[in-house]
């Protein structure tokens, strides 16, 4: 019943609050129980007020009820609301700001719990600062009114000077007020400043933290809620989170960094079923390998051209059927049995004629065998941004997308068991994997390894990316010499044993050379086109 | 000619037309934008003001020390910087916090475009030098770059608190400041000090104290060097290393 | 702009019918889940924008599986809005296959009179009726896509030498997802259409209902009324003279549907004033700052002048976080009047006094998706994404999205960059505001021209 009644003021208000945000899309606010892992044993359960998953907001009544007499239960609902739409209008917006601002506020705060923390806190000055000064807000009401600690002190401390509103809180301590001072020079609302902000508030508020941190152990881990609700990835939807790792892959272009963050949301992302498929999947529960899905988010950034086999028709034209004449159709084809020796519309009938069908092949995409060289003078894909493992994610990409499969040979000194061969699979995880691998030793080809694995597809592609440093490299360009499958070569950077070899293979029509030094290279890459697309002289000779 | 003049003064009524009806923004002539401010705002905009100020004195100066091709630390170039610095320096009213933010702009390459670490620090010292408070906390843990010469010439009377590390000529020059680091400093720390305190809470380099002239600095952790000390008192984890007789300069323990 | 109150328009009645009809086809003719959400009430993107199709005298492609009620959902808009009955409808229908011609679309000579020497033109139920049906429109030669388009965009069907006028008319053209068939629709002509709309799998449940309930089409049926209509359409009057014939019949077969099945068709009378009605509301101030960003993002290109299919995006250039980026060819004129004219629709249908930023919003993805060509990059990211549209629907819904975010943000901001750039209009001596976004250059551009010129 009160229930009822509550969703009854939600629902009188929820076209206002929609039209004063400027139509969000979320769906319309409901009132029920919240999760509040901080306040398991309480049976109330009146801690947080609400709660946001996947953008469905939830308000708790046994939350209302702690602030009955205090506040108008609708300007409560109103400001609480406020609050939880501007996370989705302003901050943190999307699940990469997230991110960033986590990762930026780790690096002041150097713990996983504390960052977060941090984080939480950050995104809620933003967002209630952004609603005061935007909107006609309830929010400095619903301040003056919360229970407070420490730290909830020294914010709404902060919020009464940069908001300039009394929300009742008497002259701090001396250390309070200088940490006041420091919080109220951030540029809450400048977006493009939000990183370098949060490390000054996490700077500023960093005492006060490992303050309330250890007076949290100290309670046995338990701390206080958060009225306004917790910023977890609750909060996003899966496909959010993939776009967000994907986008803060992109933008930081660190593997460190990024692995870094995920490990530290591993728990949570596993938890959503964010785990590793053929491509990431839900649910199966397996290990988070952040390298992996580093390359993986990073590839996904990029498209890499696959030209397709072309179809093949050999035949000439003959009549097929019968179609009728047009006014101001060609008179050639008209079949005067069929038209009863009459020219008119309707009546007169023409062949239509058909190409013959020769050895015809349907048009598409071969399988495809990646060589890549993982030896000691490549990058380590563990390590470091590796050019070479980010182009052949993308060509994985490329060839998965068009439904064929792709095999692996990952070499470095291969003759002495260097190697990892990987057979043709659909499975992207696997095949990133093995790309993901570094020997790191000395750098040969066993041709032995590679043979079977061209000889058995009638059709294949071959993609090879090295820096070209091959001890036997000229039992390579011999093979490739005897070999018709198309063949991209890339090349990371430029040196004398590149040159060698583009000089070796520059007239075979079936290798493509191309060269990788940055990122934005590996876009230019066209895999499997032979030279005569580009050029019809040499189709000539 | 006659009728160019005449052409020119009745404007076409067709082309005014097309002037007055293709305003791409006409539905919003009536738009009012009535902004609202709130005291972060003016916060923020004062900060802002104050960092381009102090940005502008630290161009200067390094457009002054620019004369000279290669920058060294010697007595004179030092005096003469600061003096520079001194001059800029007077004319804004800045804050602790301002210095602080000068210190990590000084790492943003959109910011400022030339960090050199000799004027930097000298800049720097004279920004603490001539603060309004008494008492000034840089946090410059997350810094990358380690300050030179910071808390050159501190006065009596000012307590400079570092968390982080500094870099080379920390505190040199003190006269009867305190300076305290939270972690390590690196050489020639509190060299030609005349008085006044330098605690740094983890180790310290060569050099240190070199031709100090009194004062006392205090180490948590190790002294890696002395220098030729003139006058003063030096403390290893709280044991006195200079006066005494164990320690040479320069010699590495 | 935030406070304004939405007035209601006053209302006539019309709305309140038209939603009948709305009712009546997801209540007993075309069975299917409401999939979008406007003013806290749910609807049927397929009827809804297909009634709003009837409605604006608009054009839209309706993309669908085979056997998905693609057709049969614009039938009964068209028998209910225009009061024709089926029988009517289906023979005016023209179907999609490689051999059509342009006899069948439009007209043929009169073979009578031919032979005797004469010219004259019988022309085709599709051309003479006023609601237009092109069943499988992608199996079309080209040639006659654009044939059937042209006549639309111009409501002029011409045959050897001769020529009928449509007054009113509107286009339903139905096709299969691009499977590379014989034909596809190409991007100029896709292009033509206002709105495209998915005709989707209704669920297990409401479908095996469909398969129970067969033959309910027979109620929008009159074989009397069928064959008179059909007397006036062969007749050999003057085009014009049909026009009133052809609506007295349509309105006694509106009669008497309102009488058998409480449901009222709209008579050519109130189409007209309910266009009136809807040609009469115009965007507020923030719709038409959304359109214009949403605008700028999808046509703008600081390098080369303006996005064009056969230039690529320069490398570092400052403005890749906007759609600009993410997209190949350059938005058509036809997108702003595609946009405005079916919010003008929904808007009315709402008995709001005003387009705002929701209506905008509902139906910018519909006018949308069948205009923007993506970037290979942007489909690969997206291409698993769970999602219950079709795939450019989809995207495109994604894009408003993106765009609204941002508007939401600058929205003041922006608004007053117009405003002033109306000042400056008008003579004032002001300069242009900054803002990071490709609308405040375009802004500058054309301040820039009038301060030229």
């Amino acid at each position: 019943m009160e229930e009822k009644r509550l969703q009854a003021i939600i629902e009188e208000i929820w076209p206002r609050l929609k039209r004063k945000h400027l139509y969000p899309e979320i769906p319309i606010p409901k009132i029920g129980k919240v999760h509040d892992p901080l306040d398991e044993g309480n049976e109330k359960n009146d801690g947080v007020g609400l709660e946001m998953k996947d953008k469905q907001m939830t308000i708790n009544p046994a939350f209302l009820s702690t602030l009955n007499g205090k506040m108008a239960e609708e300007n409560l609902i109103e400001a609480l609301l406020d609050h939880g739409i501007t996370h989705y209008t302003f901050c943190p917006w999307d699940f990469q700001t997230h991110l960033t601002l986590y990762s930026e506020a780790k690096k002041v705060m150097g713990d996983k719990e504390s960052a977060k923390q941090a984080a939480n806190y950050f995104i809620d000055v933003i967002a209630d600062t952004h609603c005061v000064k935007k909107r006609a807000t309830e929010i400095p009401e619903l301040h003056r009114n919360l229970k407070k600690g420490t730290v909830e002190e020294v914010i709404a401390s902060l919020y009464q000077r940069i908001w300039g509103i009394d929300l009742g809180i008497s002259p701090s301590k001396k250390g309070d007020d200088e940490v006041v001072r420091r919080l109220a020079r951030i540029p809450y609302l400048d977006r493009s400043r939000w990183p370098e902000s949060i490390r000054k508030f996490a700077r500023s508020l960093k005492p006060l933290l490992i303050l309330e941190q250890n007076e949290k152990e100290a309670r046995g881990g338990k701390g206080e809620s958060n009225p306004q609700g917790e910023h977890d990835l609750d909060h996003y939807s899966y496909e959010e989170i993939d776009q967000g790792l994907r986008d803060y892959a992109q933008k930081t272009m660190g593997l460190s960094e990024f692995k870094e963050v995920v490990e530290d949301f591993s728990a949570e992302l596993k938890e959503m079923g964010y785990g590793i498929e053929g491509g990431m999947g839900r649910g199966r529960g397996a290990p988070i390998d952040a390298d992996v899905l580093f390359y993986m988010k990073l590839a996904e950034n990029y498209s890499i051209p696959l030209r397709k086999i072309p179809l093949e028709e050999v035949g000439t034209l003959h009549p097929h059927s019968h179609s009728p004449w047009e006014v101001g159709s060609p008179f050639q084809d008209i079949d005067i049995w069929t038209s009863f020796g009459k020219i008119m519309p309707g009546i007169t009938q023409i062949w239509k004629k058909k190409e013959g069908k020769g050895r015809g092949k349907i048009e598409g995409a071969p399988d495809c065998l990646i060589i890549i060289d993982s030896s000691g003078s490549m990058i380590n894909p563990r390590k470091n941004l590796s050019y070479a493992v980010l182009g052949a994610a993308c060509v994985t990409n490329a060839y998965l997308r068009n439904d064929s499969k792709v095999a692996v040979y990952n070499f470095s000194d291969a003759p002495m068991g260097g190697r990892d061969v990987l057979d043709y699979t659909a499975n992207r995880e696997e095949v990133y994997r093995v790309l993901c691998k570094y020997f790191g030793g000395g750098t040969a080809l066993d041709l032995e390894d590679i043979m079977p694995m061209i000889k058995r597809k009638k059709e294949m592609d071959l993609f090879i990316i090295t820096d070209m440093k091959i001890t036997n490299l000229e039992t390579l360009i011999g093979f490739f010499g005897k070999i018709q499958n198309r063949i991209t070569a890339v090349h990371i950077g430029e040196n004398p044993y590149a040159a060698r070899f583009e000089k070796a293979v520059e007239k075979r029509k079936n290798i493509n050379i191309f060269t990788v030094k940055k990122k934005e290279d590996i876009p230019h890459i066209v895999l499997g086109s032979i030279r005569e697309y580009f050029n019809p002289i040499h189709r000539g000779r | 000619m006659k009728n160019a003049c005449l052409k020119k003064k009745t404007p076409n009524p067709l082309q005014q037309e097309v002037h007055d009806t293709l305003n791409p923004f006409e539905e919003f002539k009536t738009f009012q934008f009535r902004k609202t401010e709130i005291p972060l705002d003016q916060i923020v905009q004062s900060t802002e003001v104050i960092m381009d100020q102090i940005r502008l004195g630290y161009e200067r100066l390094l457009e002054e020390e620019a004369k000279e091709l290669v920058w060294m630390v010697q007595y004179n170039t030092i005096i003469k910087a600061y003096e520079v610095a001194e001059k800029y320096i007077k004319e804004i009213d800045y804050s602790a916090e301002d210095i602080e933010d000068f210190c990590f702009a000084l790492e943003s390459p959109q910011k400022i475009p030339y960090l050199i670490p000799g004027p930097a620090g000298i800049y720097i010292s004279a920004l603490c030098n001539y603060a309004k408070e008494e008492e000034i906390v840089l946090k410059l843990s997350e810094l990358k770059t380690e300050i030179n010469l910071i808390g050159f010439r501190l006065p009596k009377g000012k307590r400079l608190m570092v968390e982080g590390d500094t870099g080379d000529f920390t505190g040199i020059g003190l006269e009867g400041g305190e300076l305290v680091v939270e972690g390590n400093t690196k050489n020639w720390t509190g060299a030609g000090m005349r008085g006044g305190k330098i605690l740094v809470k983890k180790n310290i380099g060569l050099h240190t104290g070199e031709w100090m002239m009194g004062g006392e600095i205090y180490v948590g952790g190790r002294v890696r060097g002395l220098g030729n000390i003139v006058e003063g008192k030096v403390y290893e984890r709280d044991k006195l290393v200079y006066p005494g007789k164990a320690r040479y300069p320069n010699l590495y323990y | 702009m935030n406070d304004r109150k939405v007035s209601v328009v006053e209302k006539n009645g019309y709305q309140k019918q038209v939603m009948a009809i709305y009712r009546f086809i997801s209540d007993h003719l075309y069975f299917n889940r409401p999939d979008i959400e406007i003013k806290g009430e749910s609807y049927n993107s397929t009827i809804l924008l297909s009634l709003l199709t009837g409605l604006t005298k608009g054009k839209e492609l309706i993309i669908g599986e085979p056997g998905l009620g693609k057709t049969t959902s614009a039938e009964f808009i068209c028998s209910l809005v225009y009061q024709f009955p089926l029988g009517v409808i289906w023979g005016s229908e023209v179907s999609g296959h490689p051999e059509q011609t342009e006899e069948k679309i439009i007209g043929r000579p009169d073979l009578g009179k031919l032979n005797r020497g004469e010219e004259d033109v019988v022309w085709t139920n599709f051309s003479q009726m006023p609601v237009k049906i092109v069943d499988e429109i992608n199996r079309l030669p080209e040639t006659k896509q654009s044939m059937i388009l042209d006549g639309v965009d111009r409501g002029n069907w011409e045959y050897l030498n001769e020529m009928i006028i449509n007054d009113e008319y509107c286009l339903f053209a139905t096709a299969n997802y691009q499977d590379g068939g014989t034909n596809t629709l190409i991007a100029p002509l896709v292009d033509r259409f206002d709105v495209i709309v998915e005709s989707r799998y209704p669920g297990a449940n409401l479908s095996f209902l469909i398969g129970k309930s067969r033959g309910k089409e027979h109620i929008l049926r009159h074989p009397k009324y069928e064959k008179d209509l059909y007397r006036v359409l062969k007749s050999k009057i003057a085009y014009e003279k049909k026009i009133p014939k052809l609506e007295e019949i349509c309105n006694a077969f509106g009669e008497y549907v309102h009488e058998t099945l409480e449901v009222k068709p709209l008579r050519r009378g109130d189409r007209d004033r309910i266009r009136t009605e809807m040609g009469s509301l115009d965007l507020d101030l923030d719709a038409s700052a959304f359109a214009r960003m949403l605008l700028a993002e999808l046509s703008f290109c600081e390098r080369y002048g303006q996005k064009r299919i056969v230039e690529n995006c320069e490398e570092g250039c400052h403005y890749t976080g906007y759609l600009c980026r993410q997209i190949k060819n350059c938005a058509s004129n036809r997108l702003p009047t595609s946009i405005k004219l079916f919010s003008q629709g929904l808007a009315w249908l709402l008995g709001d006094s005003e387009i705002d930023i929701e209506h905008v919003k509902a139906v910018m993805p519909f006018t949308l998706s069948h205009r923007v060509q993506w970037k290979d990059e942007v489909l690969s990211q997206k291409e698993r994404a769970k999602r219950d549209d079709p795939f450019q629907i989809f995207l495109a819904k994604e894009a408003v999205k993106t765009v609204s975010q941002r508007y939401r943000e600058q929205s003041d901001h922006l608004k007053d960059a117009l405003a002033l750039g109306s000042k400056i209009f008008q003579g004032e001596s002001l300069e242009p505001l900054e803002g990071d976004h490709p609308i405040y250059t375009e802004i500058k551009k054309d301040i820039r021209h009038r301060r030229n010129h």
